[in-house]
């Protein structure tokens, strides 16, 4: 075949940029019949420059502006950008206010989590799993409106602390919606872990080692998929994640399977993580009283933080003035997303894109900030 | 370890490590330009394996950009953070994706983003903007409240109106 035979013989497929599926997120695909060739990513139909927006405002704006830059997780971005900030000033926060960050990183886990199963299952044409976990995740946006009055974006973190303080309500609440969801557990490894064609779909596609996992900069469930422990709430302990027993998931496969499960037994180890802070919650203050346009001193700080979707880092630095100098968010969907999905896309099959694409877990917000 | 990776660079490269801070299971190297490929290919042999990021800050009124790679090291669980100045008016530094492939995206994020160049990255293609003619937009002497005003608002009546 020569060279003008063979550029008739590829086509190129656009994949996105449209929900369901991808997201705004919009990839090139240049397939030779099934197979595709290669991946082409183009990012940026999220871009709002966040991180340029935080220089012209002070931190307490900067807490509510940085929820949006991760729709799924927004709670992680807050708890990142305070202790970011935090961090800087040496500030120590209450014992209460730390307890309740950490339940809050955790129910935005399970949230994330709850609403990828769905995502997952209807871009394998499995849309009765989608409603469920729908169903199941306004248990959690519930307990976020009564404890933030928000449901999507809570903007309830604060430098120095929490906005307000959690009710018994909230209390009596997280305990019953924890228990129904321990009980819809089981009923997802019936329904969707263990249904065949799921495992079909799932087992042995996207493939990676270690090596390659660490390469490309994977983080999160998507690397301990391939057998690495790398944890931040373990590695580097923040807020009160020192104070609770709770195993890192790992799975050795590697595959999209493998990451289905590390999710799905993460979300088990949420919910005791949890149960453990509300029985041990502490009394007292829950955050310090700082004046709106309190400044950071001058320095620079690098907070890590275990997000959902994996390594989330947030880089610092403060001039002496109310507003931050710079802020850098290393999102860990812009490495899922941008290196680790073409990568694992070369050799596969048109049909096997949606499913490594969310088998990866990725957020279009998250990596455009 | 960390006094182990602090003695083994300093006997390596006596003169161009500018500094260097270790706390809490993290070490922090401020090294020279010329030097910073060959001492981040060294902690990536040490057993740095993860580059977490590659951050860029626009010191304006020292007229220089610091680049900030942040490593990480799975085996030994302790951070590796080393800091570059270079000079704002030829921005350029030797790419690191020969020694982590998922600095490409970080690079080029930084490219775009800050206008820095990175000798021997692959691919510095724009990620976010589209037909972008302005300055880098992050650089600090960038404006971004001007630039919407004058670009997307039409002083009209004494209100500002939004183009359409």
């Amino acid at each position: 075949m020569d060279i003008e035979e063979k550029e008739i013989a590829f086509l190129t497929v656009p994949f996105g940029p449209q929900h369901p599926a991808s997201g705004h997120f919009h990839a090139l695909l240049k397939v030779d019949g099934e197979t595709v060739l290669e991946l082409e990513p183009h990012p940026g139909y999220l871009h709002r420059g966040f991180e340029k927006l935080m220089e012209y405002r002070i931190h307490p704006q900067n807490c509510v502006l940085v929820d949006r830059a991760d729709v799924l997780d927004p709670f992680s971005c807050e708890l990142g950008y305070a202790n970011a900030v935090e961090k800087i000033a040496g500030l120590e926060i209450p014992g209460r206010g730390r307890y309740i960050r950490t339940i809050m990183a955790e129910l935005g886990r399970i949230l994330s989590h709850i609403t990828w199963i769905g995502v997952l299952s209807m871009v394998l044409g499995f849309d009765s799993a989608n409603k469920i976990a729908w169903g199941d995740r306004e248990k959690i946006l519930r307990l976020n409106e009564i404890a933030t009055g928000g449901r999507l974006y809570p903007c309830y973190l604060c430098v120095g602390g929490v906005r307000r303080d959690i009710s018994q309500e909230f209390v009596d609440e997280t305990s019953k919606a924890l228990d129904y969801l321990e009980g819809q557990l089981s009923f997802y490894d019936y329904f969707v872990f263990k249904n065949e064609t799921f495992v079909m779909r799932m087992e042995k596609v996207g493939r990676m080692s270690a090596e390659e996992a660490i390469d490309l900069g994977a983080t999160g469930p998507n690397l301990r998929a391939c057998g690495i422990d790398y944890d931040v709430r373990k590695d580097e302990p923040y807020e009160a994640y020192s104070k609770v027993k709770f195993n890192v998931v790992t799975r050795g496969e590697g595959d999209a399977y493998a990451r289905s499960l590390c999710r799905r037994y993460e979300i088990a180890e949420s919910i005791s993580i949890v149960r453990q802070l509300l029985k041990n919650l502490p009394d007292g203050p829950y955050r310090m009283e700082l004046s709106p346009v309190w400044a950071a001193p001058e320095g620079e700080s690098y907070f890590c933080l275990e997000s959902a979707r994996g390594e989330k880092c947030f880089h610092v630095v403060s001039d002496g003035s109310p507003c931050p100098y710079r802020v850098k968010i290393r999102a860990p969907s812009f490495l899922h997303t941008l290196v680790e999905f073409p990568y694992l896309a070369k050799e596969s099959t048109i049909a096997d894109i949606p499913a490594i694409y969310w088998s990866l877990d990725s957020c279009p917000a998250d990596m455009d900030r | 370890m960390i006094s182990d990776i602090e003695s083994r660079l300093k006997s390596k490269f006596p003169d161009s490590l500018l500094n260097v801070v270790s706390k809490d299971k993290r070490i922090t190297f401020s090294v020279k330009k010329e030097e910073s490929y060959p001492i981040l290919s060294e902690l990536k042999d040490i057993g740095f394996n993860h580059l977490s990021d590659v951050t860029a800050v626009d010191y304006i009124d020292e007229q220089e950009f610091e680049l900030t790679y942040h490593l990480w090291s799975h085996q030994e669980k302790i951070r590796a953070i080393v800091k570059v100045r270079i000079p704002r008016e030829s921005p350029t530094v030797k790419s690191v994706v020969g020694l982590w492939t998922g600095a490409q995206i970080h690079e080029r994020e930084d490219h775009e983003l800050f206008g820095i160049n990175f000798e021997g990255n692959p691919n510095l293609l724009p990620l976010f903007l589209e037909d972008w003619e302005e300055i880098p937009p992050f650089r600090k002497d960038f404006d971004t409240r001007k630039y919407v005003k004058e670009k997307y608002y039409l002083e009209e009546e004494g209100y500002p109106v939004v183009k359409g």
